[in-house]
Formats: C-alpha cells, sequence, structure tokens
C-alpha cells in the first residue's frame, strides 16, 4: 500500500509531530510553542510530500503494463538541459562569501538560491508528469509564471527606478528638469510609434523595450560610479541662532540659505503676522480678523504656525521653548526654535513641540522677534 | 464512491430544495437587516442632535433614496434577464454589436443624476468647513487610547474662561453654540467621531484638522474613534456633554477653581501622599503642591509614548474614566442621566458622581467605586495597553497606557478617597 518514498516522508511526517510535542512540553513558555508550531509546519509539509508520493506511486512505471518503458513519462528524454543547477550553485558560493563579506551578499544569495531549488525542482517534476513535452511545459507555465511574471516585473522596476535615480543623482540640478522633459518625451513618442504600428512584431516592441532598459541601467551604472553631485547640506536652526546669541557669521549663512518658500499653508496653528507698523499679532482658525497675543497648544504634540513678515525689515520669528534643570540639577540653556530670516512678503513654518508646562520652565513660554523689543506672543501650555 | 456523490448531487437539486433556498436566503437576508435595529442606540447617525449632523442628514437622506431607486431598478433589470433569458436549451438569439440611442442615454442620464447629487453635496462640503461664525474653539488631542481636551482663554459660548482648562473623555461644550474643534494626535493617526453631532475627523500627528460641533440641545452624545489605533483602539471612546450656558459657566468655573487640600489626618491626605509618590509623574492634578512646597508638574514625557496622560483635576466631575471607557458612576444613575430630560440634564450632570446623594452625606451614591478600584489594582487588566515593565525595549522605557502599579488595599483605599474629593 506504501510506496518507499511516502514511506520515508510518512515517518519524517511522525517524527515531526513527536517533535513538536516533545519541544513544547519540555520548553514551555513562547519559545516553546514558536518551536512546537515549526514542527508542527514541517509535519504538514512532510505529510503533503508524502500524499504526493503515494497519488504518483513514486513516479513508478508499473512492471506489468506492456511497452510502458517506451511510453511512460519517466522513459522520456528531458526536453532540454536546465540552468537552475548552475543558479543554485552560484547562490550556494554566494552565501558563503556573504557570511565572510557583507550581509547583503548573504541574504541575496539566500533568496537566488531558495528561488533557484523551488525552479529546479518544479522543472523537474513537470518534466516527468506526463508523455506529452507540451503539456509538461504549460503545466510548468500554470505553476510557476503567476510567481515569476510579478517578481519578475518588480525587479525590472526597481532596476529602472534604481537606475534613473542614480542618473538624477549625478547629473547637475539644473539639468533635472531636462533630462526628466528628454526621457519623458522619448518614451511618449516611442510608445505613440508602437501604438500606431499595427501587427509589430512581439520581438520588436520587447525589442525596443530592453534596448530602454539596459540604456537606462548603464548610464545608471555609470552615473553610480560616478558618484552623486554635492549637495547641500542645511545648517541647522540653532537655539543660539534663534535668540541672536551665535556669530553674525553663522546666523547670514543659515538666512542666506532661506528659501523664503512654504509648502503646507493650511492645517497650521496659527498664523502668526509681524505687521508693517512692526506688531506681532496671531490669528487663529475660527477666529476671524481678531487678533490674538496669548496661544494655547497643547503639550507633547506636533504643533505648527505660518509665520509672515510684512514688515520692510528682515525678521525672523523666534518661539522661546523654556529653560529645564538637567536631570542632575544644574541650569540649562534656554531652548528655541526659529524661522530663518525673512524679507518683507517671506513666509515660513514652523514646527516645534512642547513637552513640559510653562509652570516647569524658569523662563517664558512666547513668541518673538529678536531685535524688536515689547513685540510677543505669549504661549500658554497647560 | 459513486453511488454516494450522485445521491449528494440528486439530493441538492430536488425541486424541494430549489424551494427552500429562496425562503432560506430571505430569512438570513431579513435577520441581517433586523440586526441592524435597536432601541436605544446613542452612536445613530439617523438620529442628529445639532445643525451639522442635520446636514449631512438632509444630505444623506435623499442620496440614499436616489441610490436605492437607481438599485432596485437595476438589480430588477438584471433578475428580469437572469430569470427570462436563462439556458434552457434553446438556439442562441441573434447577436447585435452597439445601440447609439441606449449608450447615449445610459451615459446622459447617470451624468444628470450624479450632476444633481454634487449640488448639494458641494454646498454641504462647504458649509460644514465653515469656520468664520466659531463661538468657542476647544483643542482636542488623540492618543493611544483616549482624547484630551483643551479650553483655551477666551470667550466660549458667551462664558468668559480666563485660564486654560484641559480635561479628559468627556468634551463639555454650550449647547445651541458653534463649536470649532482643532484636531490633532500625539502618537498615531485616530479619528473624533461623535455620529449624532458631526460626521468624522481623522488626528493626524503634526496637522490640526477642524471640526465644527453644535448641539441643539443639553444631553450626552457619545462616540468612539473609528480609526484604528492599536491595541485598545475598541476601548478609546468619548463623549460630548451639551450644557445650558448657565450650566456651562457653572462647569467652567468649577474647572477652574484652586486646588483643594485634603483635610489633614484624614484618608485622603494619606492618599494625596499616595498620589504624588505613585501617580504624580504622569498625572497632572493642577495645584497639588510636593511635600516640600513646590507644585507637582507631571511628566508624561518621561514615561509615556505619547508624552501625556489625562489631568485628573476634576475626575469625579466626569461620567467615566480611561478613555471613556468605564463608568465613575452606577449603572442606575447612567440610565437616570442619559434619559433626563434637556431641562433636567444639567443639573444632573454637575453633581458628577455625587448624583442623587443627600445633603450631608459623605459617600456618593452613584460613585462606580468597584470600577475605580478594580482600575487602581491592575489597569492593563481592565483594558489592553503596552505597560508591561518587561517588554519595553522598543519604546526607550516607555508605556502607551497605564502599567500595573501593584498597589496594596490599603494604598487603593487611600487614592480612592483622595480622587472622590476631585471634583
Amino acid at each position: 500500500m506504501f510506496t518507499t518514498g511516502s514511506k520515508l516522508f510518512l515517518g519524517a511526517t511522525g517524527l515531526s509531530i513527536a517533535g513538536a510535542v516533545v519541544f513544547a512540553a519540555t520548553t514551555g513558555g513562547a519559545e516553546g510553542w514558536l518551536g512546537a508550531v515549526g514542527l508542527t509546519t514541517l509535519a504538514v509539509v512532510f505529510a503533503f510530500l508524502a500524499g504526493i508520493n503515494l497519488y504518483t506511486r513514486d513516479a513508478n512505471v508499473p512492471a506489468l503494463e506492456p511497452g510502458v518503458e517506451h511510453t511512460a513519462a519517466a522513459a522520456q528524454p528531458a526536453p532540454h538541459g536546465s540552468l537552475w543547477p548552475l543558479v543554485a550553485a552560484l547562490g550556494a558560493g554566494g552565501i558563503v562569501v556573504g557570511l565572510v563579506s557583507r550581509p547583503v551578499v548573504f541574504k541575496v544569495s539566500v533568496i537566488v538560491l531558495l528561488a533557484a531549488l523551488v525552479e529546479w525542482l518544479v522543472q523537474a517534476w513537470s518534466e516527468r508528469a506526463s508523455a506529452s513535452a507540451s503539456y509538461n511545459a504549460s503545466i510548468r507555465r500554470r505553476l510557476l509564471n503567476p510567481l515569476e511574471f510579478p517578481i519578475l516585473g518588480a525587479l525590472v522596476l526597481g532596476v529602472v527606478v534604481y537606475g534613473f535615480s542614480r542618473i538624477m543623482l549625478t547629473a547637475p540640478k539644473s539639468a533635472g528638469r531636462i533630462i526628466f522633459i528628454v526621457i519623458g518625451a522619448v518614451v511618449l513618442f516611442a510608445g505613440f510609434l508602437l501604438a500606431s504600428k499595427r501587427g509589430l512584431a512581439k520581438t520588436t516592441v520587447a525589442g525596443v523595450a530592453t534596448l530602454g532598459a539596459v540604456a537606462l541601467l548603464g548610464v545608471g551604472v555609470v552615473s553610480a560610479v560616478q558618484g552623486q553631485r554635492t549637495i547641500d547640506q542645511h545648517p541647522e536652526l540653532t537655539s543660539a541662532v534663534c535668540l541672536g546669541t551665535a556669530s553674525a557669521a553663522q546666523t547670514a549663512e543659515i538666512d542666506h540659505r532661506a528659501s523664503q518658500a512654504v509648502a503646507m499653508k493650511s492645517s497650521v496653528a496659527a498664523n502668526i503676522v509681524l505687521t508693517k507698523d512692526n506688531r506681532l499679532v496671531a490669528f487663529v482658525n475660527g477666529y476671524p480678523n481678531v487678533e490674538f497675543h496669548e496661544l494655547t497648544v497643547p503639550r507633547s504634540a506636533e504643533v505648527n504656525v505660518l509665520f509672515r513678515n510684512d514688515s520692510p525689515t528682515a525678521r525672523r520669528l523666534t518661539a522661546r521653548l523654556g529653560t529645564f534643570k538637567a536631570s542632575d540639577g544644574t541650569p540649562g540653556n534656554e531652548q528655541a526654535s526659529c524661522t530663518t530670516k525673512l524679507r518683507q512678503g517671506g513666509q515660513a513654518f514652523l514646527s516645534f513641540r512642547v513637552v513640559k508646562p510653562a509652570l516647569a520652565s524658569s523662563s517664558p513660554y512666547a513668541f518673538i522677534i529678536p531685535g524688536l523689543d515689547g513685540q510677543e506672543i505669549k504661549l500658554l501650555v497647560p | 464512491m459513486h453511488r454516494s456523490g450522485d445521491n449528494v448531487s440528486s439530493l441538492s437539486a430536488t425541486p424541494q430544495n430549489r424551494r427552500r433556498w429562496p425562503i432560506a436566503a430571505l430569512v438570513v437576508g431579513v435577520g441581517v437587516v433586523l440586526g441592524g435595529c435597536a432601541k436605544n442606540a446613542p452612536q445613530d447617525t439617523f438620529r442628529p442632535a445639532g445643525s451639522n449632523s442635520q446636514r449631512i442628514d438632509n444630505l444623506a437622506r435623499p442620496v440614499f433614496y436616489i441610490a436605492g431607486i437607481v438599485g432596485v431598478i437595476v438589480l430588477s433589470v438584471i433578475t428580469y434577464c437572469v430569470i427570462k433569458f436563462k439556458d434552457r436549451g434553446q438556439d442562441i438569439p441573434e447577436q447585435t454589436h452597439g445601440n447609439p440611442k441606449l449608450e447615449i442615454a445610459l451615459t446622459i442620464l447617470p451624468a444628470i443624476i450624479l450632476a444633481a447629487i454634487a449640488v448639494p453635496t458641494v454646498v454641504t462640503v462647504f458649509a460644514l468647513d465653515k469656520k468664520s461664525d466659531s463661538q468657542c474653539v476647544i483643542n482636542v488631542t488623540g492618543q493611544q487610547w483616549w482624547w484630551e481636551y483643551d479650553y483655551t482663554a477666551g470667550n466660549c459660548g458667551g462664558v468668559e474662561i480666563t485660564a486654560p482648562i484641559v480635561t479628559a473623555g468627556e468634551l463639555v461644550i454650550p449647547a445651541h453654540t458653534n463649536v470649532l474643534l482643532r484636531i490633532t494626535s500625539r502618537d498615531v493617526i485616530h479619528s473624533f467621531w461623535i455620529p449624532r453631532l458631526n460626521g468624522k475627523r481623522d488626528a493626524v500627528p503634526g496637522r490640526l484638522s477642524t471640526l465644527r460641533m453644535e448641539a441643539s440641545q443639553p444631553g450626552i452624545y457619545t462616540g468612539q474613534c473609528t480609526e484604528f489605533c492599536g491595541l485598545s483602539h475598541a476601548r478609546m471612546r468619548q463623549a460630548a456633554v451639551a450644557l445650558d450656558t448657565n450650566d456651562f459657566k457653572t462647569w467652567v468655573d468649577n474647572q477652574l477653581q484652586a486646588y483643594k487640600a485634603p483635610d489633614p489626618g484624614s484618608l485622603a491626605a494619606t492618599g494625596e501622599a499616595t498620589f504624588l509618590a505613585q501617580c504624580s509623574k504622569c498625572h497632572q492634578i493642577n495645584g497639588i503642591l510636593k511635600p516640600d512646597g513646590t507644585p507637582s508638574l507631571a511628566e508624561p514625557d518621561l514615561y509615556e509614548v505619547s508624552g501625556a496622560a489625562p489631568n485628573l483635576t476634576n475626575l469625579m466631575t466626569r461620567t467615566a474614566f480611561a478613555g471613556w471607557t468605564f463608568d465613575l458612576i452606577s449603572d442606575k444613575c447612567r440610565n437616570e442621566l442619559w434619559n433626563a430630560k434637556p431641562a433636567d440634564f444639567g443639573a444632573l450632570y454637575l453633581q458628577g458622581v455625587w448624583m442623587d446623594t443627600p445633603a450631608g452625606a459623605t459617600t456618593p451614591v452613584c460613585f462606580n467605586e468597584a470600577n475605580l478600584r478594580s482600575w487602581l489594582r491592575n489597569a492593563p487588566a481592565m483594558k489592553p495597553m503596552f505597560s508591561d515593565p518587561t517588554q519595553l525595549a522598543s519604546t526607550g522605557g516607555r508605556y502607551r497606557g497605564m502599567p500595573n502599579l501593584n498597589l496594596s488595599e490599603a494604598q487603593i483605599d487611600q487614592l480612592v478617597a483622595f480622587l472622590l474629593e476631585r471634583k
């Protein structure tokens, strides 16, 4: 009743179940359950393989069937050689290399080895599934194409995106928009040409697409080797700059880089304006045309305000965010956050978070304009 | 094997069985529909209790009727075609392709219906986004798994708030007043929803969204977080309590009252010390002083992922706690409060746990002491939270929610006595 192969797998199934029970009983806790689940899963896999062996009778040719040695699936020659053993060997070698070099090599090699093994096993099985080579090829496609196509598609897309990103990081900033326009135009034009030519051979379309992808990848590799262009690092707006205690050179450098552009104008806690006559006022959603000189904000939450400078002098908005003792009781420095210095009409976004109530600070919470006395908006943090 | 398969096949195809299927489907369908019915459904969106929810209702009903009629027509035609043209072995009818008149009609008709629906929809969207007529602004901040409300100093529906008020769980608002909620979050995305007063609004960290709210009469309107936000999302509830202007003023005045320390030597006084030792790291009670005479300031930013814990200054003025999940008042008193007439509601609500308590009595009749005791005994056992001190490596040692403080029964007695005076 039981074939040789099925006996092997049934034995393995029994051992796995026994192992799961023993492991769970002796180890206990979360680890015990985890191991038991793993071993039970293994038992299910072995049981499945045992079932396949039973169903196919170990793929043995019944000895008494006349002429079967010529017609049976097992008697048919393999349709072609297989590359998968080679790929699997590369994966196995990569694992060894990865173990002594970089983790990423190891991880990629494991994936390659697993993929090669799956492909190899399914191919070997499908080539013996029946005596018909075309049927065998079709069941291989049915099994593996749903896996292969999405994975290959994602890989190709990843390669294209990666190549393109390398190009954009290497090309000068000013050339970026031109590259975008040119590549977009080429893709659109090629798409139009291909779409307008009815009956175009599949191989031509595939050739053009491959050529484009290879070109992109090639230029991407060259760009990656060449390295990124120098990207300016914006200096940090420190409390010293905000409170006017930093050096003039450092402050000027930061303000020089101010873009004066604001991406997010909605969803702010308040719009703070320095008017033409140098009055600092806040406007709050829900109170149109009411000038606020006091704002309440929740503690430990990100707060965003939008500052606009309507005064003729370049100014920054500074949020004084308190002075706190360190954990050892030593006095700390005053914390502050601020915008860059804005010319007349300039706007900037200020985002900050206050984690302690105003009572915990030895200096007040407030919005101020450095260099402009008498103008402040109190910040209440209950 | 063959025979058994045939039997199954013949059984399922008998005319008697064929007649039973529609009846079974009808019974299941009616059951599902009736399952949605409830006598007392406090979160019923079809019972608007304010101008904003009424606007939504005024839009949703006609749209629902139109969609329903269209649905019935489409389903009827499909059903008719399925039955009429069922394959009974007849010849395949003549095959045709295209019917320009029909196609144009079936394009224009839905376009007209959609255009007609779009007009009131856009009007409603803009009306619900209006902020210029606000009479009160309240900050609403969500975190795992409770809501905090802070009232900015200023005028709120004719009542002057002289200093910020911070409370949790219950949003107290003046009735007949356009309240503007400014909603944000401290940790993950939540969604604020009081179905009978308005639609939902997401609370997104770093962003501030607004939501209009107006209650047409005093009462309690419940809701819950509607954006999955982690372990105890289902236990992140909230309520809006609408009060008449006079009652709202009384509530505001009470919230702003100075801290009153317990009588020296009382159980509550011992509870104050226990509170300072065990609870004040995260929970703030405004005005409470440390033994050295300096103000006690909670530092939830050091212990909580969200950086906040509910302010307990006037805990006993609320009817529920812990994300408005557990009642602070007994079932009987809750029913009495929830079913009170609008004219009587404010007076009852303002009594909090002291509702129905005779003058001079020291123990409140409505206090749900068992709930508070259970919470103090082992909070995570009542509400799942990320508060196991042995598993906080991923959060830098900070909790999501309240941990089990392993308080003794004596400490619980003291804390209950102390908290009972926070009214």
